[in-house]
């Protein structure tokens, strides 16, 4: 399969936690090609974070990920924030900058967890808007990333699929499709995940993240705490084939293993994506 | 208002126990009843919050055992909920919470070990400094210059005066060892909290030492903290006091320059 000169593949990374510094820093794990860090978690004034952030920086390509950039709220944009993300930017020089498609609070509180939007057309135009307003502040495209989720509004006039594709066709941004994200809110809303999977743009998929869960019977919850299950690793293969070389990492937020059980599931990844193309980091040879 | 601001603010009202008026808009069935899925982000809220607060508060957490402290928690996150788009603040008012609103015996001493923790996050994460000041840079000093120098110190340092044995106290919490007995002391006793090697550190400052740094910090020359040490230490002996007390603070990396000129 043939890359897209502009949509860079890493190859395969980890999210950076403070569990795992001192291992990555000491060894420099050649199996982990990129990592990529919380943003909220760097926009402090200084200490261990940023020390062991610029260190390991060194070693690796990295990306940042957001939680808090709330692009679908209807408060106005936090223009503290974006230049607080902003400096962040001009120090690690990442590669790219992510968020998710979901609000996190309105009236100027913040709710800390990434909240659903009901899939309708103004809330396409909305988040369209607000991404597009950010993409200019920060002279950037970014990706936006599907959610789990355990609702459904009533509201709802498009499958998630087509709202996110809307959003990222009218915005022009790219997508980071979280293939865990997908199993969780299928198995929640009683859809078929590989539909999702055929309709969401190729071009526009420039990430991916796998993880593991927590399943309550009649709800599974994205709890990031577990080894991911081999029916996420099916749907992960399923999106290899149809996405090819995409920039994979695995996110893991809780119960967190030594570096090696990672490194394990990143080999795991990297078998299961292997045949449908050449894991070739960028910076070697595109 | 849009009906999305307006959806947006029924989910929110939810969230904080206000109002269940966004049930109306959510689907439910049989095997995805509305209560039970927006009841996945009402406890999700909650937890996250309460971690947050555990992670800041550890040893306020042990002492006051696992129930009591969510009880607690659970109060805070009613009476404060988050502003800030990061979570590393949201246990920010805790302190004054303990102090001005919780019902509690030991108040105040909890007060106190959610300050000293509360504090030594703010250690912990401090802006960085240019460069270190070493002690051999004291060398540049001209003798004739001693009396007017300023000390400014790092952006990381911070006292704390507490009543309460609060430090030993907390160090005993932190490692599950036996707790000493609590003492509340006549007069409060500064704590000086700083990072070195990127790690907080923490002591007790004796009277002088806590009257000198606070001069210092508030630009007192050499000379005038030498003048405000003669209260406890006499007056042959002052000057060299002052100097062991400087040679401590660059030792201990509280120093970020001293200017002579």
């Amino acid at each position: 399969m043939s890359l897209p000169i502009d949509k860079p593949f890493l190859g395969f990374g980890l999210g950076l936690r403070t569990d795992h510094y001192e291992d990555i820093l000491r060894l420099k794990p050649k199996q982990i090609d990129w990592l990529e860090i919380l943003s909220e978690n760097y926009m402090v004034d200084g200490g261990k974070p940023l020390y062991y952030l610029d260190a390991i920086r060194q070693d690796y390509p990295m990306v940042m990920h957001g939680v808090s950039m709330s692009l679908g709220s209807t408060d106005a944009l936090d223009y503290d924030y974006l230049k607080n993300l902003k400096a962040l930017i001009q120090r690690v020089e990442p590669m790219w900058i992510s968020d998710h498609l979901c609000w996190t609070g309105v009236d100027a509180k913040n709710m800390h967890d990434l909240l659903p939007l009901p899939y309708t057309q103004a809330a396409v135009n909305h988040l369209a808007d607000r991404i597009a307003e950010v993409q200019d502040f920060l002279g950037r495209q970014i990706l936006i990333e599907n959610l789990s989720s355990y609702i459904t509004y009533c509201d709802d006039a498009m499958s998630e699929w087509e709202f996110i594709t809307a959003i990222a066709e009218k915005a022009d941004c790219n997508i980071l499709l979280d293939v865990n994200n997908i199993y969780v809110s299928s198995y929640n809303h009683h859809y078929d995940p590989v539909d999702y999977l055929d309709g969401v743009p190729v071009e526009r998929v420039w990430q991916h993240h796998i993880a593991g869960h927590t399943n309550n019977d009649n709800l599974i919850i994205d709890t990031h705490d577990a080894d991911i299950i081999d029916p996420v690793w099916a749907l992960y293969e399923e999106t290899a084939k149809r996405f090819g070389p995409v920039s994979t990492m695995i996110e893991r937020d809780g119960n967190i293993p030594p570096l090696d059980a990672l490194i394990d599931e990143l080999e795991q990844a990297r078998q299961i994506a292997g045949p449908y193309y050449q894991p070739i980091p960028y910076y070697q040879d595109v | 208002m849009s009906e999305l601001r307006s959806l947006q603010r029924r989910f929110q009202e939810y969230l904080i126990g206000s109002s269940e008026a966004i049930k109306k808009d959510i689907v439910s069935t049989s095997d995805a009843l509305a209560e039970h899925r927006l009841g996945t982000y009402f406890n999700a809220y909650r937890i996250r919050l309460l971690d947050c607060l555990a992670i800041d508060y550890s040893g306020l957490q042990k002492y006051l055992g696992p129930h009591a402290f969510e009880s607690l928690a659970l109060d805070y996150i009613k009476a404060h909920p988050s502003s800030h788009p990061s979570v590393r603040w949201f246990g920010k008012y805790l302190v004054e919470y303990l102090r001005s609103t919780y019902v509690h015996e030991d108040r105040e001493f909890l007060s106190e070990l959610a300050n000293f923790e509360w504090a030594q996050g703010l250690v912990f994460d401090a802006s960085d400094e240019p460069g270190l000041y070493r002690l051999e840079d004291m060398a540049l000093v001209p003798a004739e210059a001693w009396p007017a120098i300023r000390i400014s110190f790092k952006p990381a340092m911070r006292w704390l005066d507490l009543n309460w044995n609060i430090g030993p106290y907390w160090m005993a919490l932190d490692g599950d060892e036996a707790l000493p007995e609590k003492s509340r002391n006549e007069y409060p006793v500064r704590w000086l909290l700083w990072r070195k090697n990127r790690d907080p550190f923490w002591r007790s400052l004796e009277v002088h030492e806590a009257w000198a740094i606070e001069a210092a910090q508030n630009g007192a020359s050499f000379a005038e903290i030498c003048e405000g040490l003669c209260e406890w230490i006499s007056e042959d002996a002052v000057a060299m006091t002052a100097a062991g007390l400087l040679k401590q603070w660059i030792s201990d990396d509280l120093v970020e320059r001293v200017d002579f000129q």
